[in-house]
């Protein structure tokens, strides 16, 4: 074999550069849905918290006390509270009222809570996600919790003399522990590499690594199944063409058309979401090796298929899973432990997850090497698998 | 005698139980035009793919310009160009982006490449299609591109699969003239088709039936292989003569030509005298007869219908 010509690898990407450069429906896409991209996903997973949640308050005890309650919780943003008639059937139809919760304050609720014996408060999840439900739940936990902080404080600024009195009595001990008991038990927070928890942070590896994995994936895996349908591959083949000009031919502008993306997005995700990039040279390293994996992915897919459309449905196919489990959106330890080894497969998961190290982690290289090498693996892999496939074309 | 620039010897090539080429044994001089005959399936685009290096022989071997054409396959693809039976060219690119990217793929340099691409679009006719993609071009057009980037690399062979099917005669004639010029330049052509008037402008001509060589010799040689002259009849009406004459047992075959009925016969002279004698049939009027010599449709038809009778076997 002889060593790889570069006018030849030259004439192979230039030919390829006129195919995306001549193919204008897909070159505005590709131009226009990466930022588009960025913009409406930075957006959607702006904040990771629920707001304005629709909900049903069914306030059936018209009492001051029970007044006070609902003036605490209707401040609560997880919800907007629509109150209705205190006369309702007594399990409430969400679907109905649209809304995705309804708390029940029952007739004589503050009598219970005068009388030592607090009664529960009916609440009415929608438990089909099964997020949603912890919560809201949590949401109007906090608010009960609240309303009962201020009843104490407000009894205790209530209380006769004579209680004091007698509470002076009580040893030292027991009055101190009862004090703390009191008080409301807490944890002083320190938030560590996203301090100002902004979700977007976190989710930027995953709109780069998705945006790029869907363009390089597919549009890579046309161009050889594209010539192979054309029956432009068998006359390249009778060509002086080795194998690998070709495949480097046609990885080199793709992967140009990839780094420009990968700028665009990025200069989206900093301008407008105000993301910062910290060692810009690791980020770059990263991004490198993913979108080599990801195109050798392609080219595999490529040399794979027959057709155009099966390398359509063949990337569909893998790239589905990817979206999934690939931790682009998620964390994956949400993910159960054996389901979490199929994740390591894919190549967005090793880039998302060495992104973060080093833009949120500020993580030496050392915590990341697996990943980097995973990556270069993958790429080494497809790459030589594509070249392979190309050889058994000729038979 | 030069050294023969094709030499196939016993090649074969079988996908599981189907054999594509049997045994094909043959040698084609230098600046011959060699036409490659045969039916849709008989093996040809299969044979020229072998020699091309597309796809291994499964019996056999074939050498171009003296290089083991699927052991050396790389260096063999510099001794020819290659045109296949599809349109094969990147629609979405210029004529010029189409001979510049295949000039590059075969390490043409940079600066013979100019001087090539503009005497290919001379001979292509194609000068003012410059600039214009090759997927707008029309058949006849996009065909003589594809011949334009067969030659890019000046080869001494050239491969055409099937170059003028579906072609109009205006661009059939253009692309031979281009052919007898590349011949007339010293290059060897080696052109499958199914076009019997094709056939005529080989200078030899090789017929492959069910993926075996049945004959290989000039065209004159092949016409002279039959034994006897053809006996050409008119009748009236005659369609029904077509067929009640193909149904007689002493009759092997029948064609329609020019309004006229070819008799494919052992013994047409035989079978004229006894015609003369009696005409069996009533009902159809014949009105007159000749002798007429075979062209190479006749020899076609009789070694694809294997008509073995009328033929004297020749494969020189």
């Amino acid at each position: 074999m002889k060593l790889p010509s570069f006018a030849a690898i030259a004439s192979v990407a230039y030919k390829e550069f006129l195919h995306i450069y001549r193919d204008r429906r897909v070159l505005v896409l590709l131009l226009i849905l990466p930022p588009l991209f960025t913009l409406i996903f930075g957006h959607a997973f702006e904040a990771s918290e629920m707001t304005n949640v629709p909900a049903l308050l069914i306030n059936r005890d018209e009492t001051p006390r029970a007044q006070r309650f609902i003036d605490i919780i209707a401040k609560n943003k997880t919800f907007q509270w629509r109150k209705q008639s205190p006369y309702l059937g007594d399990e409430p139809d969400l679907l109905g009222h649209g809304v995705w919760a309804a708390l029940v304050i029952p007739r004589g609720w503050s009598e219970t809570l005068t009388n030592g014996d607090p009664k529960a408060l009916p609440l009415y999840l929608d438990g089909s996600d099964t997020n949603t439900a912890t919560q809201l739940q949590g949401s109007v936990r906090e608010s009960l919790g609240d309303f009962q902080t201020k009843e104490r404080d407000m009894m205790i600024d209530t209380l006769p003399e004579v209680v004091f009195e007698l509470g002076k009595k009580l040893p030292v001990e027991i009055r101190k522990q009862f004090v703390s008991l009191m008080t409301a038990w807490s944890t002083e927070n320190k938030i560590l590499y996203n301090p100002k928890e902004r979700f977007v942070d976190y989710v930027v590896p995953g709109i780069i690594g998705l945006i790029l994995q869907l363009l390089t994936v597919t549009l890579m895996a046309c161009t050889i199944a594209r010539e192979r349908e054309a029956g432009t591959l068998y006359q390249l083949l009778v060509t002086s063409l080795q194998r690998g000009e070709i495949v480097i031919g046609k990885i080199l502008p793709y992967l140009a058309v990839s780094i420009f993306l990968i700028v665009v997005v990025g200069a989206v995700a900093s301008w407008h979401f105000q993301v910062r990039f910290y060692q810009p040279p690791a980020l770059a390293l990263i991004c490198l090796l993913f979108l080599l994996c990801s195109l050798g992915l392609g080219l595999l897919i490529s040399a794979f298929s027959r057709t155009q459309t099966q390398a359509i449905q063949f990337s569909v196919f893998f790239l589905l899973p990817v979206f999934v489990l690939s931790g682009a959106f998620a964390p994956l330890e949400q993910l159960p432990k054996a389901i979490r080894y199929i994740s390591e497969i894919f190549p967005l998961t090793h880039f998302c997850r060495a992104f973060r190290l080093v833009n949120m982690y500020h993580a030496g290289a050392s915590f990341y090497l697996v990943d980097l090498v995973v990556l270069l693996a993958g790429a080494l892999i497809t790459f030589v698998g594509a070249a392979f496939l190309l050889k058994r074309i000729e038979q | 005698m030069n050294e023969p620039v094709i030499v196939l010897n016993q090649l074969s090539k079988s996908f599981g139980d189907v054999h594509a080429v049997q045994s094909v044994s043959l040698t084609i001089e230098p600046g011959t035009i060699f036409g490659f005959l045969g039916a849709n399936g008989a093996g040809k685009t299969t044979t020229i793919r072998m020699l091309c290096g597309l796809t291994h022989p499964t019996g056999g071997n074939a050498t171009v310009a003296g290089i083991d054409v699927w052991k050396d396959r790389h260096l063999v693809r510099t001794k020819f160009g290659y045109v296949a039976q599809r349109f094969s060219l990147y629609p979405d690119l210029t004529v010029e982006e189409n001979l510049r990217f295949f000039g590059g793929a075969c390490r043409v340099l940079a600066a013979e490449l100019e001087k090539r691409i503009a005497r290919l679009l001379g001979l292509a006719d194609l000068e003012t299609k410059r600039d214009v993609a090759a997927g707008s071009l029309s058949g006849g057009m996009r065909q003589l591109l594809a011949l334009g980037c067969a030659l890019v690399h000046d080869p001494p062979l050239l491969f055409l699969d099937e170059p003028t099917s579906g072609l109009d005669p205006v661009h059939r004639q253009q692309i031979w003239n281009l052919l007898y010029d590349l011949s007339n330049e010293g290059k060897t052509i080696f052109v499958t088709t199914h076009y019997m008037d094709e056939a005529e402008r080989c200078t030899e001509v090789g017929f492959l039936e069910a993926g075996r060589l049945l004959a290989k010799a000039s065209p004159r040689t092949l016409k002279a292989s039959f034994r006897a002259r053809l006996l050409e009849l008119d009748i009236e009406p005659i369609m029904p003569a077509l067929v009640r004459l193909r149904n007689l047992p002493e009759v092997l075959g029948v064609s329609l030509r020019s309004g006229g009925l070819r008799i494919y016969a052992p013994d047409p002279e035989k079978l004229l005298a006894n015609w003369r004698a009696q005409w069996p049939f009533p009902d159809l009027n014949l009105l007159g007869e000749r002798w007429v010599e075979p062209d190479m449709e006749d020899v076609f038809t009789a070694y694809s219908q294997g008509y073995d009778d009328v033929l004297k076997r020749s494969t020189s």
